[in-house]
């Protein structure tokens, strides 16, 4: 699910924007590292609600940082260089990460409300990967809202299918695209506090997160939302089957998945806007 | 040599060709004339693989190539050049030539000799036939675009071809640009003992060089014949001529 | 050709360039005998992607896992095997050319981006199980102190094996670009559909030059292990096969020795910048970004704009 909100917003940019961020899986370990600090300047429960909210802030403040200063001067550019710059970003990025926050782990736990288990049907769930299940659809429903409902949801999509032709209708196309940037970018963030309370936190996080949130994009339809979560849910079911069958090699299993989807259908799953 | 019939094509709702007729036979220059929209390029298309056809035959030499690539009909004997430029901007004008003379000796994959030194002469005659012995250091994408239009077609036989398909070759040229380009055209069918499907907007080309007309409108073949038969022909007339 | 080639004012600088190279060790300390030995593995790597990107224009973006693959068939065969070491030194580039050759047949029917994604999906899957694989292929420890022939096994006899097969590779690598099959390659990437038109089967063309790449690619891995003598699964990861991208960016795209220049100066970057700070992936994020808004054709292609003004122009109007 986790990986659903950060693959949701990659799709997004990817979508809206044609840019394959992938400075992206560092906005979401920002958002980790940040709901961190949060965590101890507010400790104890409440910090991590109010981190769930100012983190994802905070991330969406630096991208917007990015897409003014530079991003906005390069989309005339091809996607190879987009995407060589966002490499770069990332690494800048990651090392800042690396200077504000030191190189050891971090860790953060769970609000109360949210640890332990719950056991439902006889079997024990831990609480927090429920709210993760319940968080999960509900950021669906939202992006879908966004993008249907609200004028600015209904341009983004325009402009991504014809970017000129929006211009033409006298919209300022460059705000539109730094508004879906910072959203894209917010949900990283979001992703990377939800994270935060459930692995370590680490400085390689965005690498290994930002290659399976392309390849999820990618077979689920570039761009397509909805994609994401298929793909999503196909990445992370097939590594449960892994752990279960396989543990040795559990991550082995997605990866497989996504060969298989891409050998079969190379576009995706379900209709990309590219 | 070639017979197109009941040719079908169309793009999601759109036909762009909707039983398009078509027989050119050995040595001939035959022209394809229509109004914009006409399916002429569509046409052309189909002939030479780069789109596949829904329905109807294209037999050439007594073949059936409908279903085949691009590169294998080449190999077959048919070589076309665009309307719009399509060069190899980043090479100089012999290797344009060149790669196509390589490609059609069967030497391209060559992997150790220098190209340099690799058929040089075939490529230097055509370049002289065609008038660009002088440009052929020249990187291709700085020639004006009346030379490029002529290296377009310099590329085209390359290959040796039997028949020359020319997509609007005068399209954007100066009327002596055009005038000396199509007695080119005329001379390297009799030199070379060429057949030539072209398509062209300038109807005194059409009618000074063309032997047997074929004229289309909203994808369809309304007639070929002779330059006498297509002038009189009362569809045309009003199709095309605006009733002139 | 060879006589061109001699006659040429370039070839005296390449030959003393590389006379200075080969005296080297004799007169500087180990430190830059090793680093020059890997910006040597380095440059051979970035050198093979440039074939297939910037003369043959396909978005190769895992190359990493060919460069990896080659390196661990080596340092399999030499540890685990008992066959006489020169042996495994022939086969690192063979089973990297195989690999290549596989990976490169499923993803040459994809265009573009396609063929990158699943590249990346394939490339990454042999990381997955790599990565795993302890027993076999010592997971994310790697294999360690691989046995080298005596006669490659000190710092220097290295430096001079590296050297002249780098020397080699490359000569082999300016003769392939230059023969009809280069020059297809770079006709591919420029008009593909006209060299359709004119009989050339590009897929075929396509999976050859990937095959050429990734065969070199592997030798690079080989040298790489003869040079570390160890190998570990961040060969095989994406960041490496993007870092080689950008040295190839870096040096430029489009001409012979730019991807060396790239791989050259990232080297030393990474090297030096690295012993006053620790943050040396920011400073090479900056100058990518500068590289990116001011050099586009990189270094290289600074350069040659420099003394043959008219050939960036030209290549753009071409275009238009």
């Amino acid at each position: 699910m986790i990986l659903f909100v950060v693959c949701a917003g990659l799709s997004f940019v990817l979508g809206v924007l044609r840019i394959p961020n992938i400075a992206h899986g560092t906005l979401y370990m920002i958002g980790a590292f940040a709901t961190f600090s949060i965590t101890k300047i507010f400790a104890g429960s409440t910090g991590f609600w109010i981190a769930l909210i100012v983190a994802p802030l905070l991330v969406a403040v630096v991208s917007l940082v990015a897409e003014r200063v530079l991003f906005c001067h390069l989309y005339q550019r091809e996607h190879l260089m987009l995407l060589l710059f966002t490499f770069a970003l990332s690494l800048i990025l990651g090392d800042l990460v690396k200077i504000v926050w030191g190189a050891e782990y971090k860790s953060v736990s769970a609000p109360t409300l949210l640890k332990g288990s719950i056991s439902i049907l006889g079997a024990s769930f831990p609480r927090y990967n429920l709210f993760l299940i319940l968080v999960g659809p509900l950021v669906a429903i939202a992006i879908w809202l966004f993008t249907n409902k609200t004028k600015i949801g209904k341009i983004s999509r325009a402009a991504a299918v014809d970017r000129e032709m929006v211009g033409v209708l006298g919209i300022n196309v460059s705000w539109v695209f730094a508004i879906a940037f910072v959203i894209g970018c917010y949900l990283a963030g979001v992703g990377g506090a939800l994270v935060a309370p459930t692995v370590s936190i680490t400085l390689g996080m965005d690498h290994t997160l930002i290659i399976e949130a392309f390849l999820i994009v990618i077979i689920g339809g570039l761009g397509n939302m909805w994609g994401a979560l298929v793909g999503s849910l196909i990445f992370g079911i097939t590594h449960s089957f892994g752990v279960l069958f396989w543990p040795q090699f559990a991550i082995v299993f997605p990866y497989i998945a996504v060969v298989v989807v891409l050998l079969l259908r190379p576009k995706g799953l379900l209709k990309s806007v590219w | 040599m070639l017979q197109v019939e009941s040719l079908m094509k169309s793009f999601d709702d759109f036909m762009a060709v909707n039983g398009a007729n078509l027989t050119v036979d050995k040595g001939e220059i035959v022209a394809v004339i229509g109004p914009n929209g006409a399916g002429k390029t569509t046409l052309f298309n189909l002939i030479t693989g780069a789109l596949k056809r829904d329905r109807g035959r294209i037999v050439f030499k007594g073949e059936d190539i409908g279903e085949l690539p691009p590169y294998e009909i080449c190999k077959k004997g048919i070589s076309r050049s665009y309307q719009i430029v399509n060069i190899f901007p980043r090479l100089t004008v012999f290797g344009n030539v060149q790669v196509a003379v390589l490609s059609h000796q069967r030497r391209s994959s060559n992997l150790f000799r220098p190209a340099q030194g690799i058929a040089v002469n075939e490529t230097k005659s055509i370049l002289e036939s065609m008038g660009l012995s002088d440009k052929e250091k020249s990187i291709a994408g700085s020639l004006s675009h009346g030379d490029q239009k002529i290296l377009e077609i310099a590329i085209a036989l390359g290959n040796e071809p039997e028949l020359l398909i020319l997509d609007e070759p005068t399209a954007g040229m100066s009327p002596e640009e055009t005038q000396a380009t199509m007695e080119l055209v005329k001379r390297l069918a009799n030199q070379r003992g060429l057949t030539i499907l072209f398509c062209e907007h300038d109807m005194d080309i059409v009618f000074s060089i063309a032997q047997s007309i074929m004229v289309m409108r909203h994808g369809q073949t309304i007639i070929q014949g002779s330059l006498e038969e297509v002038r009189n022909n009362k569809e045309v007339q009003e199709a095309y001529l605006g009733g002139e | 050709m060879f006589k061109n080639v001699v006659r040429s004012k370039r070839f005296g600088l390449v030959a003393a360039i590389f006379v200075v190279l080969f005296i080297l060790p004799l007169f500087v300390p180990r430190f830059f005998v090793y680093i020059f030995a890997l910006i040597y593995v380095t440059s051979l790597l970035a050198m093979s992607l440039n074939m297939v990107v910037g003369h043959g224009g396909l978005f190769q973006f895992h190359h990493g896992v060919f460069y990896g693959v080659g390196a661990y068939a080596v340092a399999l065969m030499l540890t685990k095997s008992s066959l006489p070491m020169w042996f495994g030194f022939i086969v690192g580039p063979v089973v990297a050319a195989i690999i290549g050759l596989i990976i490169g047949w499923f993803c040459v029917r994809l265009t573009r981006l396609y063929f990158g994604m699943l590249q990346i999906s394939l490339g990454s899957l042999i990381w997955a199980i790599v990565f795993r694989w302890y027993s076999f292929t010592g997971g994310d420890d790697g294999i360690h102190g691989i046995p080298m022939p005596s006669l490659i096994s000190s710092l220097n006899s290295s430096y001079y094996f590296i050297l002249i097969i780098l020397v080699i590779c490359l000569i082999l690598m300016y003769m392939i670009l230059k023969s009809p099959f280069g020059n297809t390659l770079q006709a591919i990437r420029d008009n593909s559909q006209r060299c359709e038109a004119i009989g050339i089967n590009i897929k075929r063309y396509q999976l050859g030059g990937i095959v050429v790449a990734t065969f070199f690619a592997g030798v690079a891995g080989v040298l790489f292990v003869v040079l570390e003598r160890s190998v570990f699964p961040d060969l095989l990861f994406w960041v490496l096969s993007l870092e080689i991208f950008i040295m190839c960016l870096l040096g430029g795209w489009f001409t012979f020795a730019g991807p060396l220049l790239g791989a050259a100066i990232t080297v030393a970057l990474r090297t030096f910048v690295g012993r006053y700070t620790e943050y040396w992936t920011l400073i090479l994020g900056i100058i990518l970004i500068l590289v990116i808004f001011f050099l586009p054709e990189g270094v290289m292609g600074f350069f040659q704009d420099l003394f043959k003004p008219g050939t960036k122009k030209v290549a753009e109007r071409g275009k238009g």
